[in-house]
């Protein structure tokens, strides 16, 4: 009853909108308080982008009602809602890169700014209500990731917005830029404006929401303030079921030498040799571009090298392409999965089956019943939340496309499975699956490669680390044994001397 | 009631998937009143005739467009063929000619797949110039085996029986063209659906880069669409030049983008991974009906290149639209 002492800005009432074969929203209710930071958590698929998409207008609703400001909205467009005082910021920022910061905050008003000059002076005594002194001159292309997101705040400014919408802003921000971000919410808020904020991260969440939604399978499931949930409370209603750690132990069973590589050498890789054991999960820490990435492209096939050893048992293999990675046992779930992972337009079933062809083709012709049998064992065996093996696997969500794809290379049951990025934009109850798979893998003589950019993952999951900085390898860890500062330090490249001064 | 339901969803299905055959009821009703000549025998055999050729090519430019290029050498490769296999007649008799067409013809679009691969063409675009450059240079090796003129097939002295019987020859009803038509069609089908190669083609040209990770051969699917392609155009310049009697070493001027034409308004998305050999066979007749019914109906020639400019720029509007 706390809600009737303050005024509710956007209300949702019963919105429900369905795809093919998807109920996407079910009865959908949520009330936003002006000057608040309303948190909206969930799996992937739990339908919060789609609730986002219906109220900045990209899809219509099928029924319900929405009152924004006292206004009931019906059909309504991306600009119109916009103009109405509702802004989303997009995970992928929506800005000119070879126009100016000015320009881009009053795209297509400058002659209602009077102009270039009104339209850069307004725009900068804008930037500097939040704080912030990007000189509006300035192109965009020039801009680091968390200036960008500044602009596009600005800009939803300038429309007088009332709600802006905030579809997971933090995951290209390091850490200093996210306190920034933090502030500036901090400011809107002072000034009255209600934020809805979207995240993955329930860190965030818990610090500076002040009402949080959960959603799962396109329901509501509780909205209470921030402080009467627990994080594990929390996760619990995002995934249906009690979660008791975020990794599961990690596997202790290392064995002999599986594989090793000898001077891998390419134009951005140096000298790199390392071995990986029987049973082993090994993680891969740099930051990105560090080349670790070029690494596991370089040993599977899918980069030229200048030259490279790789000892399978033993004994000298030759990879030149992936398939022959693939004869030797190995298997990659690239760090991309739309661009490198899946043929998005085909169904589940083809991109299951895609890695299993000597399986299910006689004489060259295909055997169907085989796909058939090959893509249901994965689905079943990962839990793949589709309508039907011939659903397109671009409507599936993020973790279920991820798993499809883990599918595809588990059906060759892999020696050596590499893993880049593998919970990347991924939810919690995904993730524990994925790494439960790693460890299943590990513990029947398999050996897994790790790549992530979350560091209490690779700490989490891994029995050792090696950190790579500028196409080297600088250290290796026993991640039992070490502090996440000095795994860093090496992955940043910090020599001693840097650290004495 | 649900009867009803079914045909709403039907004709839903057709407007969305197949407007090609509304097009096609269309220009035949409304040519068929305007000119009753439309409906006549012999009409009706002529299209069933000119299809022959066009469809020919329009099934190979099918397979590189599923498989996400495009192969602008056919109109070459198609002049080359006829005049090549035209004169071989004489000195090697008419089986061994029409053997070494074929061959001639796969192998040229081998030569295109290899370029491409070599090339490390991994777009449309690209390979789009790489064989419209092999088109300049089949046109001219052509020109040069001619010596820049016409080869007519009634100053042969061999026999030439079996181009006759393809060109004018008839088995019940159909035209031999037509049935060679339908045997390869079935082929064809059989092959884009039910073997390795054709699943393999489909997803190189879905994602190249995710095909390649998972262990797709796909420098073997570039080999087989363009190998596919240029066999299917040396069987469209056999056929063209058995109807005609002739090969002029320009007669293939056009194809390309008749064929691109056919195989697009058939349906089949220019971005690669989708499309059927089936949609080319609408798409074709689409394309053989508009002109014929034109002529009849006196249009001219001029006229009827903007309406199949603008015919194109439509299909792919429409088919960019229905992806959105």
């Amino acid at each position: 009853m706390e809600k009737k002492k303050q005024e509710v800005i956007l209300s949702i009432k019963d919105v429900s909108k369905s795809f093919p074969g998807v109920k996407a929203l079910d009865q959908v209710s949520i009330d936003v308080l002006r000057g608040t930071v309303h948190g909206v958590v969930g799996e992937n698929g739990a339908g919060k982008s789609t609730l986002m998409k219906i109220l900045s207008g990209v899809f219509q609703k099928e029924s319900g009602t929405v009152i924004f400001d006292g206004e009931t909205i019906k059909n309504t467009s991306p600009i119109q809602s916009m103009k109405s005082g509702l802004s989303i910021i997009y995970q992928e920022l929506n800005l000119v890169n070879t126009m100016s910061v000015g320009e881009n905050i009053y795209l297509g008003r400058f002659r209602e700014m009077d102009g270039m000059r009104g339209t850069h002076t307004k725009a900068k005594e804008l930037l500097e209500s939040i704080g912030c002194t990007i000189d509006t001159y300035k192109l965009v292309s020039e801009l680091s990731v968390s200036e960008k997101q500044m602009v596009e705040i600005t800009k939803a400014l300038s429309f007088d917005s009332k709600l802006i919408i905030m579809d997971e802003p933090s995951s290209s921000l390091t850490a200093d830029e996210m306190k920034e971000l933090v502030n500036i919410i901090h400011h809107l808020k002072e000034q009255g404006i209600s934020i809805i904020y979207i995240s993955h991260k329930l860190d965030e969440i818990f610090d500076f929401c002040d009402i949080v939604t959960v959603m799962r399978d396109g329901h509501v499931i509780d909205t209470k303030p921030t402080s009467a949930f627990t994080r594990s409370d929390m996760i619990a209603k995002m995934v249906g079921r009690t979660i008791e750690n975020e990794y599961p132990e990690r596997p202790h069973c290392v064995g002999e030498t599986l594989l090793e590589v000898r001077s891998l050498n390419t134009n951005k890789l140096h000298d790199i040799s390392f071995e990986l054991k029987k049973g082993e999960i090994l993680g891969l820490v740099g930051l990105v571009g560090a080349g670790r990435t070029e690494i596991v492209r370089a040993i599977f096939g899918a980069d030229k090298v200048k030259g490279q050893q790789l000892f399978i048992d033993g004994k000298l293999v030759k990879i030149n392409k992936p398939i022959d990675a693939k004869n030797a046992g190995m298997a990659l779930v690239p760090e991309d999965r739309k661009l490198q992972g899946l043929v998005l337009p085909f169904s589940v079933e083809a991109n299951i089956s895609m890695a299993s062809f000597e399986k299910m083709t006689k004489f060259g012709f295909l055997k169907r019943s085989t796909e058939k049998e090959i893509a249901e064992r994965q689905v079943k065996a990962l839990g793949v939340k589709t309508p039907s093996i011939k659903t397109k696997v671009k409507s599936l969500s993020g973790g279920n496309q991820q798993k499809c794809i883990v599918g595809r290379w588990l059906e060759n049951n892999p020696r050596i499975l590499i893993l880049d990025e593998p919970t990347r934009g991924i939810d919690v109850g995904a993730k524990y699956e994925i790494y439960v798979l790693m460890k299943q893998i590990a513990e029947s003589g398999g050996s897994v490669i790790l790549i992530s950019s979350e560091l209490p993952e690779v700490l989490n999951m891994s029995n050792r680390v090696l950190t790579i900085n500028e196409g080297r390898i600088t250290g290796e860890f026993n991640p039992q044994a070490v502090t996440p500062d000095q795994i860093m330090e090496k992955a940043l490249g910090l020599g001693k001397e840097e650290l004495k001064s | 009631m649900s009867e009803q339901l079914n045909g709403k969803k039907i004709i839903q299905i057709i407007f969305s998937e197949y407007l090609v055959l509304v097009g096609i009821a269309m220009l035949v009703l409304v040519t068929a009143i305007l000119e009753p000549k439309f409906l006549s025998p012999q009409n009706l055999n002529n299209v069933m005739r000119q299809f022959g050729p066009l469809i020919m090519v329009a099934l190979g430019m099918t397979f590189v467009i599923i498989g996400g290029f495009i192969d602008l050498s056919v109109a070459g490769m198609l002049s080359l063929i006829a005049v090549v296999t035209i004169s071989l007649i004489e000195p090697l008799g008419q089986v061994p000619a029409l053997l070494i067409g074929l061959c001639l013809g796969a192998f040229c679009g081998y030569l295109n797949s290899v370029l491409v691969v070599i090339s490390g063409a991994m777009t449309q675009a690209e390979a789009l110039f790489i064989t419209y450059g092999m088109s300049v240079v089949y046109g001219g090796l052509a020109l040069i085996f001619s010596g820049g003129s016409t080869k007519q097939m009634s100053g042969i002295k061999a026999d030439t029986s079996l181009f006759k019987e393809i060109g004018s020859g008839n088995i019940g009803i159909l035209s031999v063209s037509f049935v060679m038509f339908l045997g390869i069609l079935v082929l064809l089908y059989v092959f884009q659906n039910k073997t390795f190669m054709g699943r393999a083609i489909c997803l190189t040209g879905g994602n190249k880069t995710a095909a390649k990770l998972a262990g797709i051969p796909i420098n073997r699917s570039i080999a087989f669409i363009y190998t596919i392609s240029g066999f299917m155009t040396a069987l469209g310049a056999i056929v063209l030049f058995s109807r005609v009697t002739t090969a002029s070493p320009v007669i293939g001027k056009g194809y390309e983008t008749n064929a691109i034409l056919a195989v697009v308004v058939g349906g089949t998305t220019l971005v690669g991974g989708k499309g059927s050999v089936l949609r080319t066979v609408l798409g074709t007749l689409l394309v053989i009906l508009m002109s014929n019914c034109l002529n009849l109906l006196g249009v001219s020639v001029y006229m009827q290149y903007i309406m199949k400019g603008a015919i194109l720029i439509l299909a792919i509007w429409l088919d960019n639209r229905k992806q959105l």
